[in-house]
């Protein structure tokens, strides 16, 4: 989590190889290993290469991956050749693509900036302090993710219906991504060596001094990457601004595809919502440095105090307290007014089956392509790390940062000119799903790729399976907890995503999310909230699943 | 949890075994509905239970369609295209894609509901107003004519839905009306002067909850939501330009069968079926509210009958969607 | 007179007693070393002097100034107390230089200057200030945490386990350096360790901790040669603890006659006696006969390790007592020199110098 700490788009140094032990003096059967069971030391170059060769077919299966990965932004610049430096200028240097810049400048500089404070002070009041409750406040400060962004838009609008423009923006943003900067904060929080306080305050410093010149600097990595994920999601979210009728470049760009398709406007649009996210990209890499937060010295960390609230406690338990009543009180409170409003005719259980079932085999069919997608990339960046690992996974992340309408109209187009039978087909949304999503399988799998010895894979060998089975018996079935982790995000991504899925689903595809926008739009909110409801209900248990692994991967 | 990911993938198979043939249906006819989705499930269930034949609705808008259907060309999976105005129809019909309308479906409809090539036919029709608060707005302060509203008076005083297709066509049919220069420069002033929703019914919802004064939608938004609660119409009232001025536009609703269709049978027994009694009779007895085009048949009662409406009268073959949207995006609307 | 006075201090964790009534005293300008097994309060203690905790009871008085009764306590940053825990706990995201000015006024004069002569006192080489505390090594890691301890002018230095993550070689180094730096600086120490050999070369007193409670407390010589009981003698080092019956100054054992440190007279008693006591002196079997006085061994294992060589040593002539006697047979293990170690099979003559210690 937390795909968050740890759902985060970011290329950092990975675990480093793990180096096997070196053969044993008087074993005579290591010279008659098969090469796969290579027991020479890494460095030495026959042994790399021998490595490479039996991994070989996994290098191509993510070099292919990476390949596919690229097509959306390879078609971006192609369009953008095709149409003309002319029209290109003339589609991008106007007033309205002015417009839509300063109000997603506007929202990225104030919505971020907010989450940071509020998930800090949530994650310290959680973690550090002997808040009452404070497990139960972990807790709910990351459930609002199971709530879609547009139902927290649509429970907004119910209850302020004149909410509109900027700072509506910003509070529902805030609402709807503030746990994506919370999950990595309090998961850093937890990391943090409680000697360095200690000294601090030895040192003569005062608590608040403690927290601003130590505990602080050192979340700087965690509020980096959540940073980073919570002004990616701000830029790719549609249904929320739609809702209170607040323009971005992506509710313009689907109205540009509304209204031309595929059009060169639409796509040079999507050519600088896509600079504004390697904006982002090359920003937080800057912020980030090149830090090194870990702990320097060994010995396991003890465990961390609490801070006593004492007198204070009942004023920092109004923190959570509103926090969880905006985030999840007013969706709640809405849905359920609108479900008692619409009493049982809006229960359409035939229809709100199929579009169940439907969601349900997109997800899950979602999220074990971008799993299996993942997978020879995950396998990599842990066994061969090197250059070319990092700018293969460099390519995933790219993608994976990418907003959904800006990968889809890159699909429908590449589809429609080139690969027509695929347009609209079950392969080219999955497809669409598995670039979208593909970090979140990956961030998983690889943390439990690198729990996974690779003497294991070795060690099997060496018993004479082949390669590829001998990854399998060991290595992936180790993975299995982390792959399934994974897939749970993967599913849970692709169970609320709207724009893609309306762009490229195949006919007669209705998810729960297309039912849920298409009744809203026609202002029926009452026959909207069912698949609100089931949405949430559907992923809550996954937001579950985000939180114990965030904790889990904390080493608690 | 070491068996997770064979449960979860046993658990996609499964589903996808139930669920993988509905988003694939290979069978009956494929209709790219640009209609409300639920008109078109209307008749796409009264035609199948008359004539036994599948129809697939894939949902979505007028432009969208329009365009995919150009570019996907030959090959488009679509049968029959259904739209809510006509600029959608000239552009697939420009691109010559439709298959020549059966004789007989044409004939179930006057002259007027159809263009003069017979490409496609008119299934349903829908008028421009001008809905206004009217806690707000008095009749005698109400515009005269859509152009009024370029009006410096009307600043920040009305809606619109500038993405959706139903306003760009009543900007193609101010083109057709008025010509290209006076539609850019009405365009430049109404950025200026609009406030922009998405969709016609948050436009009128906005009306109703005094968000603004008045905004430039269809009709049947508000006959739609007082046939249910009234919630979003209570404080609407409508006013229709008439004097065949611009906005009171009439826009055809077509219906066309693509010449790449693999059943072209089908797909003209299903546009017959909808310009005759069944289909227009949901038009008049269902909850979309539009105006029925076929010869003989009644609107719903509740309407301001379409003779009434002094409406302009435009070519819908004519009317052109690329150039206007390209208006609207220059004039920062889009 | 007393500088640091540690009186019936308690501290419970959950149903954990840490710290069951701790009373110590610290001179000033004196080294006090805690020393005890992993979890028996140590560290506990050290958090409460630091003031990162406060104890449950007690009190806890520096300088005549009460620094902790019962719950209500100073909290650490207005203590003046240096601490250098076990792995430096130096910020990862400060340069050597920021980290050892951490504890200074930020206007204060001359912080450069300070910075580097301090960097000069703990033996850090001026060019590593502008390092990242991840670019050095152990030993450098724990001289900066020094130094940014001593920064401040501390009344009272903490040294928690500082050196123990440190290679063997570079331990005792360290040790010497730091004790002779705090004692120039005339700074009252207290160093908590699980290494006895450290707590003795280090301290002017050591205290030995069992369960929460200080089982003694003494100079390092008094706790080596005379411990309060089996444990701690153990603890503190190899013992050979064997049966005896004592009096008038003497103790008849399986090793013979031996002098002890107590004049009482018992029937049941136990000695102890630290190996090095035990001299060797290479024989043969002839030359045992004719010297019944004398005892005799056979060299049964030897294991070199160096400088080292341990040995273990099975008694011939034991004028042990027949019911002893199975402890008697146990061979007695030593250290020896490595270089002229008798070897396996050879017959040594057994002697102890000085006296055993008897235990109460």
């Amino acid at each position: 989590m937390a795909f968050v700490d740890d759902d985060r788009l970011h290329f950092r140094p990975r675990l480093r190889f793990l180096r096997p032990l070196p053969p044993a003096g008087n074993d005579t059967a290591s010279g008659l290993m098969l090469p796969a069971a290579d027991l020479a030391r890494p460095g030495l170059p026959a042994a790399r290469s021998a490595r490479l060769r039996s991994s070989s077919w996994i290098l191509l299966a993510a070099v292919l991956v990476s390949l596919f990965a690229l097509l959306p932004l390879a078609f971006i610049v192609w369009v953008a050749v095709q149409t003309g430096w002319e029209t290109v200028a003339t589609l991008v240097f106007r007033p309205r693509v002015g417009e839509l810049l300063v109000n997603t400048l506007l929202l990225v500089v104030l919505a971020v900036p907010i989450s940071i404070v509020l998930s800090v002070a949530l994650a310290w009041l959680t973690e550090r302090s002997d808040l009452p409750g404070a497990r139960l406040w972990a807790w709910l400060s990351v459930a609002p993710l199971a709530i879609p962004a547009f139902v927290h838009s649509y429970a907004w609008i119910t209850l302020v219906p004149g909410l509109h423009g900027l700072w509506a923006g910003v509070l529902v943003s805030v609402i709807a991504y503030f746990p994506f900067l919370y999950l990595p904060v309090a998961a850093a929080l937890r990391r943090l060596d409680p000697a360095l306080e200690d000294t601090a305050a030895a040192l003569g410093l005062g608590p608040w001094r403690v927290f601003t010149r130590v505990v602080l600097p050192q979340l700087r990595l965690a509020i980096c990457g959540g940073s980073l994920l919570v002004g990616l999601h701000l830029l790719a979210e549609y249904g929320l601004y739609v809702f209170i009728r607040f323009d971005t470049f992506t509710t313009a760009i689907v109205d540009q595809f509304q209204s031309t398709f595929n059009g060169p406007a639409a796509n040079m649009l999507a050519a600088v919502l896509v600079t504004c996210c390697f904006v982002l990209l090359g920003l937080e890499v800057l912020v980030r440095g090149e830090e090194r937060y870990a702990r320097v010295g060994s010995g396991a960390a003890r465990q961390q105090q609490r801070t006593r609230l004492g007198r204070a406690t009942l004023p920092c338990l109004a923190l959570p307290v509103i926090t969880t009543l905006l985030a999840l009180g007013v969706p709640f409170i809405t849905i359920g007014r609108w479900l008692i409003a619409g009493g049982a005719d809006v229960w359409r259980l035939d229809e709100i089956g199929l579009a169940l079932g439907q969601t349900l085999f997109l997800a899950l069919a979602g999220a074990l392509l971008a799993t299996v997608a993942a997978m020879p990339m995950a396998w990599i960046s842990i066994r061969a790390p090197g250059p070319l690992q990092r700018i293969l996974e460099g390519c995933n992340y790219i993608v994976g940062s990418l907003p959904g309408v800006v990968v889809a109209l890159a699909l429908v187009t590449i589809t429609v000119r080139i690969a027509l039978p695929l347009y609209q087909t079950l392969f080219t949304i999955l497809v669409a799903y598995a670039l979208m999503f593909l970090p979140r399988a990956l961030i998983s799998l690889r943390a439990s790729i690198a729990q996974a010895p690779v003497e294991l894979e070795r060690a099997a060998a060496s018993l004479g399976r082949p390669p590829l089975k001998a990854l399998w018996s060991t290595t992936i079935r180790l993975s299995a907890p982390g792959a399934a982790a994974g897939m749970a995000l993967v599913a849970l991504g692709i169970m609320n995503e709207l724009t893609a899925t309306q762009m490229l689903a195949p006919n007669g595809t209705r998810t729960l999310a297309m039912a849920f926008w298409s009744y809203s739009g026609e202002i029926d909110y009452a026959s909207a909230a069912p698949y609100a409801f089931i949405m949430v209900a559907m992923s809550l248990p996954l937001t579950w699943l985000l939180y114990v692994q965030s904790k889990r991967m904390a080493g608690r | 949890m070491k068996s997770a990911l064979s449960t979860l993938a046993g658990a996609a198979l499964a589903i996808g075994l139930i669920v993988g043939p509905t988003l694939a249906a290979d069978d009956g006819i494929v209709v790219y509905n640009a209609q409300h989705e639920s008109l078109a499930k209307e008749w796409a269930e009264g035609f199948t239970k008359e004539t036994g034949i599948k129809v697939t609705l894939r949902n979505g808008g007028d432009s969208d369609f329009s365009n995919q259907i150009v570019a996907e060309g030959a090959a488009s999976p679509a049968d029959v295209f259904l739209t809510e105005n006509s600029p959608a129809m000239a552009l697939v019909e420009a691109s010559g894609l439709f298959a020549p309308v059966d004789a007989d479906t044409l004939a179930q409809v006057p002259q007027e509901y159809q263009p003069t090539t017979g490409k496609w036919v008119g299934v349903a029709a829908r008028s421009t107003v001008f809905a206004y608060n009217k806690t707000k707005l008095n009749a005698d302060q109400l515009p005269k004519s859509l152009l009024d509203l370029a009006d410096p008076s009307w600043k920040g005083r009305w809606a619109a839905s500038p993405s959706g297709a139903d306003f760009q066509a009543i900007v193609s049919a101010l083109l057709e009306l008025k010509g290209e220069a006076a539609t850019a420069d009405w365009l430049k002033v109404m950025k200026e002067n609009f406030t922009a929703y998405k969709g016609n019914g948050t436009v009128m919802k906005a009306v109703n909850a005094g968000e603004i004064e008045g905004g430039v939608i269809y009709h049947y938004y508000y006959f739609g939501d007082q046939a249910k609660t009234g919630e979003n119409s209570k404080n609407v009232e409508m006013h229709y330009f008439k004097n065949q001025d611009p906005g009171a536009f009439v826009s055809i609703s077509g219906g066309g069968v693509l010449a790449s269709s693999k059943h072209p049978k089908e797909a003209q027994a299903f546009l017959k079926w909808v310009t005759g009694k069944g289909g227009q009779n949901v038009l008049k007895t269902g909850t979309s509210y539009e105006y029925a085009v076929g010869k003989g048949a009644e609107s719903n009662p509740k309407l301001v009958p379409l003779a009434d409406l002094q409406a302009p009268k435009v070519d819908p073959a004519k009317l052109n969607s690329k150039k206007v949207t390209d208006l609207m995006t220059a004039a920062g609307l889009l | 007179m007393s500088f640091l006075e540690i009186t019936d201090v308690h501290k419970h964790y959950g149903p954990v007693a840490a710290l069951a009534g701790v009373d110590l005293s610290v001179t000033s300008g004196s080294r006090t070393a805690i020393v005890g097994p992993s979890g028996c309060g140590k560290t506990t203690l050290l958090r409460l002097i630091a003031g990162f905790e406060a104890p449950d009871r007690g009190r806890i008085v520096l300088d005549g100034e009460v620094l902790a009764n019962g719950g209500a306590a100073v909290p650490a940053h207005r203590r003046g107390i240096g601490v250098v825990a076990q792995d430096g706990a130096l910020f990862p995201h400060l340069s050597i230089a920021d980290n050892i000015g951490f504890g200074m006024a930020r206007g204060e004069d001359k912080r450069t200057e300070r910075i580097v002569e301090l960097a000069y006192i703990v033996g850090l080489d001026k060019a590593i200030l502008r390092r990242r505390p991840h670019e050095l090594s152990g030993g450098q890691q724990q001289r900066v945490a020094l130094a940014r301890a001593m920064a401040m002018k501390p009344r009272l230095m903490l040294l928690d386990e500082p050196f123990s993550a440190l290679d063997t070689g570079l331990r005792a180094s360290m040790r010497k350096a730091v004790a002779e730096l705090l004692e120039t600086a005339g700074i009252t120490t207290i160093l908590v360790t699980h290494d006895q050999a450290e707590a003795l070369s280090f301290a002017s007193q050591v205290a030995v901790m069992r369960d929460g409670l200080f089982s003694q407390v003494g100079t390092p010589r008094e706790l080596y040669l005379q411990p309060k009981d089996r444990m701690i003698a153990e603890f503190l080092g190899d013992a050979i603890i064997l049966p005896a019956k004592i009096a008038d100054g003497f103790a008849s054992s399986p090793l013979g006659r031996i002098a002890v440190d107590t004049k009482e007279r018992r029937d049941v008693a136990r000695i102890m006696l630290r190996p090095e006591q035990v001299l060797l002196k290479r024989t043969s079997r002839e030359g045992m006969s004719g010297t019944p006085e004398m005892l005799f061994g056979e060299v049964t294992e030897s294991e070199f390790a160096g400088s080292m060589c341990t040995i273990a040593v099975r008694l011939l002539n034991s004028p042990d007592p027949p019911d002893a006697a199975a402890i008697g047979n146990t061979p007695l293990i030593l250290r020896k020199p490595g270089m002229d170690a008798p070897v396996v099979g050879e017959i040594v003559r057994l002697t102890v110098s000085g006296k055993a210690h008897v235990f109460a």
